[in-house]
């Protein structure tokens, strides 16, 4: 047994687990509030990931991608929003179908824009440092950082601002929220387009350790949903929780056997959540 | 002014079947022959198509994992005929057998849950299969495949009747497809078919009305596995091999769109859906690279805009036309 590839592959799935934790809160609020299953949520981290190959090549500056790409994907997602989910709000069953419309959408104007070849971005940081017995790139360090600010800052705006009051009172019961004279459609509107500036927050930090391809999103999909699934729906905590601990076991997994084995068992491991437990794993930890 | 209504879909669809007995005539003389082959495939995935609807259009579940079914009743075929050396007809049975079987395991776990729960448990049933089938190669073939020679239907003697004929082939698609559509309305006029409605309808008065709602759902769930499993392994014959990519989510994804596009809960909703959707990618996808682009666009428009789809559509505008050529005196007197 190779101790090293294993540490590696277990510190890679940690700094995974928090970004897919950063993408899957987005869908989480937005299944949570709206009601509506986003199949398109995985395009979102895909778009945030072109949109960041794209500031680099114009401005040549990372960070200023960090800054700016969120803010693209919050105005992208406030018009989506206004386009296709707010005409079928009430049709909840078919949000399934309109979303993957959507992704097909996103999908294929990445392709006409961007390309179908798969490219890759030079890590802002270079360089690596010891961890216990590897040496480990810096930028998986910064990007893990990076990610926990960011669910920091997002669990921060749920608590303690206005609006994030007024989300948490919109999931818990849209009519009440509505009679207290909570602007719930304003709330919707700024639900989805937070999902989706979170998902491409999550696009540029991942960017330097994937490649920016069109089909990035079809992979990511899966793996938020069970993040979401095996947290328990609507437990935000719970959600972050379970992508770093999904992650961090695939990567053990795959340690000793291989990726699609390892993606095997949590895809299991989320069959048998389903059917047992369908509030989550954590639910009840949280309180 | 029903029975009227009733008439003109009779013919309709009357001549529709007869189009599609006359196509491999037809179709070479008014166009390129190749359309016959397009049709032999748009007959399949209707037939895929259907078994969405008839989850999601007459017991309310919707499947987004329809897919490993499909994939099943391939592998039946090219897995029978490749490795195990199985004739025509018992490679066909394994196929089939194979998806209802699978059908059977997965549905009985999976109608436990319901509404988004459900679409979300036949995703991961279908991803875990699959995972499963690119990762063993040896008897899958993986994102290759495999693929097979085709043996013969009957042979008697020097005789042999083989789909290598294209004749021979297209009418063995569109009979297999026109018996299993004709089952599913022999299904859903029975007193089982009624239950199943009911259940659509709302289950907790289903279940106090005596209905087994869970019993219901599973014998939904496996004759859709059934018809996914028919299309699979035709599908096989059609394109002589069975891939791994046919079991991922964007196959069964198509699937419902194509039901949605053609409209849920009408009999043959799936096969206009899929026939608009399969002509559009044929003739659009040669002048236009970005074509998806305008099959999304159909999506998101006609879940917000006709929920009912092509037939609902037609139904409308079926019900206006002879209402307004019927009534108008009535209209004016209430005006």
């Amino acid at each position: 047994m190779d101790w090293n590839l294993m540490i590696a592959l277990a510190a890679n799935g940690i700094v995974w687990g928090l970004i897919i934790a950063l993408i899957a809160l987005g869908l989480s609020i937005i299944f949570g509030l709206l009601d509506i299953i986003n199949v398109a949520h995985g395009d979102f981290f895909m778009v945030g990931t072109v949109l960041a190959f794209g500031v680099l090549q114009t401005t040549g500056n990372f960070w200023l991608a960090l800054l700016i790409v969120p803010i693209l994907g919050f105005v992208l997602g406030a018009v989506i929003e206004q386009i296709v989910i707010k005409p079928i709000r009430n049709a909840a069953a078919l949000s399934i179908v309109a979303t993957f419309g959507l992704s097909i959408i996103l999908q294929e104007s990445v392709r006409a824009t961007y390309g179908a070849a798969p490219r890759r971005i030079l890590p802002p940081i270079e360089g690596t440092f010891p961890l216990l017995n590897i040496e480990y790139d810096i930028y998986r360090l910064v990007a893990a950082f990076l990610s926990i600010l960011a669910i920091s800052g997002f669990f921060l705006f749920l608590h303690r601002t206005k609006f994030g009051t007024w989300m948490r009172a919109v999931r818990h019961d849209s009519e009440a929220a509505l009679i207290m004279g909570i602007p719930t459609e304003r709330v919707y509107l700024m639900t989805f387009a937070i999902g989706f500036a979170l998902a491409a927050l999550g696009g540029v930090v991942a960017a330097p350790i994937t490649t920016v391809d069109f089909r990035s999103g079809i992979d990511i999909l899966p793996f938020c949903f069970m993040a979401v699934i095996i947290g328990g729906l609507g437990n935000l905590p719970g959600t972050a929780a379970a992508a770093v601990l999904l992650s961090f076991v695939e990567g053990v997994v795959a340690s000793f056997t291989d990726p699609t084995m390892a993606r095997i068992t949590s895809l299991c491991l989320m069959s048998a959540v389903l059917l047992l437990r369908p509030q989550g794993l954590f639910t009840g930890l949280a309180k | 002014m029903n029975s009227k209504i009733q008439k003109i879909n009779i013919a309709v669809v009357v001549a529709f079947v007869a189009f599609l007995f006359a196509a491999p005539i037809i179709l070479p003389m008014i166009a390129n022959p190749f359309w016959v082959s397009v049709t032999s495939e748009i007959l399949i995935w209707s037939l895929f198509a259907a078994s969405v609807n008839l989850l999601f259009g007459y017991i309310g579940l919707l499947s987004f994992g329809q897919a490993l079914y499909f994939g099943f009743g391939m592998y039946g075929v090219a897995i029978g005929i490749a490795h195990l050396g199985l004739g025509f007809w018992p490679a066909f049975a394994l196929g089939i057998i194979a998806s209802v079987a699978m059908s059977v395991i997965a549905g009985s776990l999976a109608v436990r849950l319901t509404w988004h729960y459900f679409a979300i448990i036949t995703v991961v049933f279908s991803l875990i299969f699959y995972f499963l089938a690119l990762s063993w190669k040896p008897l899958t073939g993986g994102d290759d495949g495999i693929g097979f020679s085709m043996p013969p239907m009957l042979r008697i003697g020097d005789f042999e009747v083989t789909l290598l004929n294209p004749n021979t082939q297209y009418y063995f698609i569109l009979l297999v497809v026109i018996g299993c559509f004709y089952l599913m309305h022999r299904l859903l006029q029975s007193p089982l078919g009624k239950a199943m409605i009911a259940v659509r309808e709302n289950d907790v008065r289903a279940s106090l009305i005596g209905l087994d709602v869970y019993r219901l759902r599973l014998v939904a769930f496996i004759a859709a596995g059934f018809m996914a499993g028919v299309a699979g392994a035709l599908f096989a014959f059609f394109g002589r091999y069975a891939s791994a990519s046919y079991m991922f989510y964007h196959v069964s994804g198509e699937g419902v769109v194509w039901t949605l596009v053609g409209g849920v809960g009408t009999l043959l909703g799936p096969v206009f859906g899929t026939a608009l959707l399969v002509i559009l990618r044929e003739e659009l996808s040669v002048l236009w690279d970005n074509y998806l682009l305008l099959v999304g666009a159909i999506v998101i428009l006609t879940v917000i805009y006709a929920p009912k789809g092509i037939v609902g559509l037609y139904t409308d505008m079926l019900n206006k036309l002879l209402n307004t050529s019927d009534e108008n005196g009535d209209e004016q007197g209430g005006k």
